[in-house]
């Protein structure tokens, strides 16, 4: 593989475009978010780390529209940010790429890829149906794109390699040319040579420093590779808030070792 | 994508290839295995009673798959949603109950047909709120709807059949006439008596190309596959499911008022859980999933069709009219475990 270019580092003064104020969170007696509070620069990569259970999906799932915050306050672009459904953050351009990829096994891969943004052509001007001939071959080409290699677009997801499913997930955040990307463990299902497509798409979208990106990664050397700052979650707060160019995978496994957070939580 | 098919080697040419050929239609196309059953099935009527293939007989056929079918339809969008609809039966009685309850007062026939198709489509949306925000399964949810529309369609008719107007055009429309021997086939009166089966054939396509070529057919695919990935990717799958269970109610509703024109009555306990039961069937043996995610409409109108054909060619082949349900019950079952194979050879075949 060839060394993928520089990437510059981000402007000290790169504007916020997300803002989270002591968001917390509840499932009946379960606390999930204790106070979660979180700011993400525009173009910026910053990792969610921390243990199963921390909060790290559910902090995700608040901002992707799937679970309502009990409390707390959300900034997008500078406004208070209210989601009823996920469809209410796609529109203004938050994408997610969940952990169980959200894929629809009876669907064909554009099918999926289009799904709630379906392309549509009005039959003699007036009935609104699926233009599918359209997603068929915009999905095609996307794909061809990105460099992703699926036989058929016209497979049902289910026949898929893990590798191929997880390709098509990230493929369809991305279409929707998002402000912000959320990858929940984007690299969990993949192989080793498939997990090095991934980051280098990451590492491209890094560089042109168009969308800003929030990624739960359990992998800390891959952290390292593609992100710019990293946020520790630990039992429902943020315990730990670093650049990753201040810090080292060695430094990092020892604090988590040593106990992090504990001494800072309760 | 198709199921590849080889070229065909000296070895097993002529035969091989046809029958992978079959193979294939069967694989690519889940309507074709349950087409070959109905065949077979006119065709061992036919050998046993010529009488079965007559205009006489097969417009008792058409208009018992046409009823089934129209509530079948219903159950295959819910069933493609995960979930189901018992009640539709009672929707089926109330509806034209309550249609010519409102023509007696003096009102105009077709106002109230109207208000009958909205007692369905409301009914309907009760069994889907019942079922989404309150998180009640929809068997039970269904099962209280079915006993209380029922009691309902009963009480308001004072447990009688209520008459049927005749207010042209409405009757026309709607299935005037039932067959009868000495009515010419090709004749407006002729087409009338097949009005069951030609509204069913018609809801068939609309829903099969609303599941193919709608915003609305995706997503009912989507919410019953996979429910959680649906919403985390923006279906509405709460809105999705109800508006499924109101078109059911719909469909209920509108069989039953053709029914009553039909026989010029409405009666009470007509429909009720058997016909339910019935259409669930015919769903189940067209080749929809219990599971959600999966069926057609096309393959639900054929499923009719077999389970009016078993319950008409068998008492026409001498079978007493209760051992249909003996064959019933075991096509049940066979067109499950066919359901299975097939679905097995598919994902093999490709």
């Amino acid at each position: 593989m060839s060394r993928p270019p520089e990437v510059r580092p981000l402007a000290d003064d790169a504007d916020v475009i997300l803002r989270a104020v002591h968001v917390h969170k509840s499932f009946g007696a379960v606390t999930a978010l204790r106070d979660v509070n979180l700011f993400l620069r525009r173009g910026e990569v910053l990792a969610l780390v921390g243990d199963n259970g921390a909060g790290k999906s559910t902090f995700i799932k608040i901002l992707s529209g799937f679970h309502q915050p009990d409390g707390g306050t959300i900034e997008w672009e500078g406004a208070p940010l209210r989601l009823r459904s996920p469809a209410d953050a796609r529109a203004l351009g938050i994408e997610t790429v969940y952990q169980d990829l959200a894929l629809i096994n009876d669907l064909t891969v554009y099918q999926n890829m289009f799904l709630g943004r379906e392309l549509k052509a009005r039959l003699w001007g007036l009935v609104p149906l699926l233009d599918n001939r359209r997603m068929r071959r915009e999905a095609r080409e996307y794909l061809d794109g990105l460099g992703i290699n699926i036989p058929s677009v016209d497979s049902t997801v289910a026949l898929l390699s893990g590798g191929q499913r997880q390709s098509i997930a990230v493929a369809r955040a991305l279409r929707g040319t998002p402000k912000l990307l959320m990858l929940d463990e984007p690299l969990a299902a993949l192989g080793v040579r498939e997990s090095a497509h991934v980051l280098a798409l990451i590492q491209e979208l890094r560089r042109r420093r168009e969308v800003s990106i929030i990624m739960i990664v359990h992998n800390y050397s891959q952290i390292f590779e593609v992100c710019d700052r990293l946020n520790f979650l630990f039992a429902g707060e943020i315990v730990l808030d670093t650049p990753t160019s201040a810090t080292s995978e060695i430094a990092l496994i020892e604090l988590v070792k040593s106990g992090l957070g504990r001494a800072g939580v309760r | 994508m198709s199921a590849a098919v080889p070229e065909p080697t000296p070895q097993d040419a002529p035969f091989g290839a046809a029958a992978r050929a079959v193979l294939a239609v069967l694989a690519r196309y889940r309507e074709a295995s349950i087409a070959l059953v109905a065949l077979v099935l006119v065709a061992y009527f036919q050998a046993r009673n010529p009488a079965f293939l007559t205009t006489a007989e097969l417009s008792v056929v058409l208009r018992d798959a046409g009823e089934i079918a129209l509530i079948a339809i219903g159950e295959t969008l819910l069933m493609i949603t995960g979930e189901i609809d018992l009640s539709a039966g009672s929707t089926f009685a109330l509806a034209p109950v309550v249609m010519n309850l409102i023509a007696g007062s003096g009102q105009p026939l077709i106002l109230g047909a109207f208000v009958g198709l909205l007692i369905g489509v409301a009914i309907g949306f009760v069994n889907g709120v019942i079922t989404v925000r309150f998180r009640v399964p929809s068997l039970i949810a269904t099962l209280g709807t079915l006993f209380f529309v029922s009691g309902l369609a009963v009480t308001l008719a004072h447990s009688q059949p209520v008459a049927t107007l005749v207010q042209e055009p409405f009757n026309v429309i709607f299935g005037e006439n039932l067959y009868s021997p000495t009515t010419p086939l090709w004749s407006f009166h002729t087409l009338t008596a097949f009005t069951p089966f030609l509204w069913a054939f018609a809801a068939a396509c609309a829903v099969a190309v609303t599941l193919r070529w709608t915003t609305f057919g995706l997503h009912t695919i989507a919410t019953g596959s996979n429910m959680t990935g649906a919403r985390e990717i923006g279906v509405h799958v709460e809105r999705t499911k109800i508006a499924n269970f109101m078109i059911a109610g719909g469909l209920a509703a509108l069989i039953g008022i053709i029914n009553a024109v039909q026989y010029t009555s409405a009666d009470p306990i007509a429909g009720g859980s058997g016909l339910t039961l019935q259409a669930i069937a015919a769903a189940v043996i067209g080749g929809t999933s219990l599971f959600g995610g999966s069926g057609t409409a096309i393959g639900t109108l054929l499923g009719a069709f077999v389970v009016a054909a078993l319950n008409n060619g068998l008492v026409l082949i001498g079978a007493q009219a209760t051992q249909s349900d003996i064959y019933l019950g075991a096509a049940i079952v066979a067109a499950m475990i066919l359901n299975v194979w097939t679905g097995t050879f598919r994902m093999r075949a490709r």
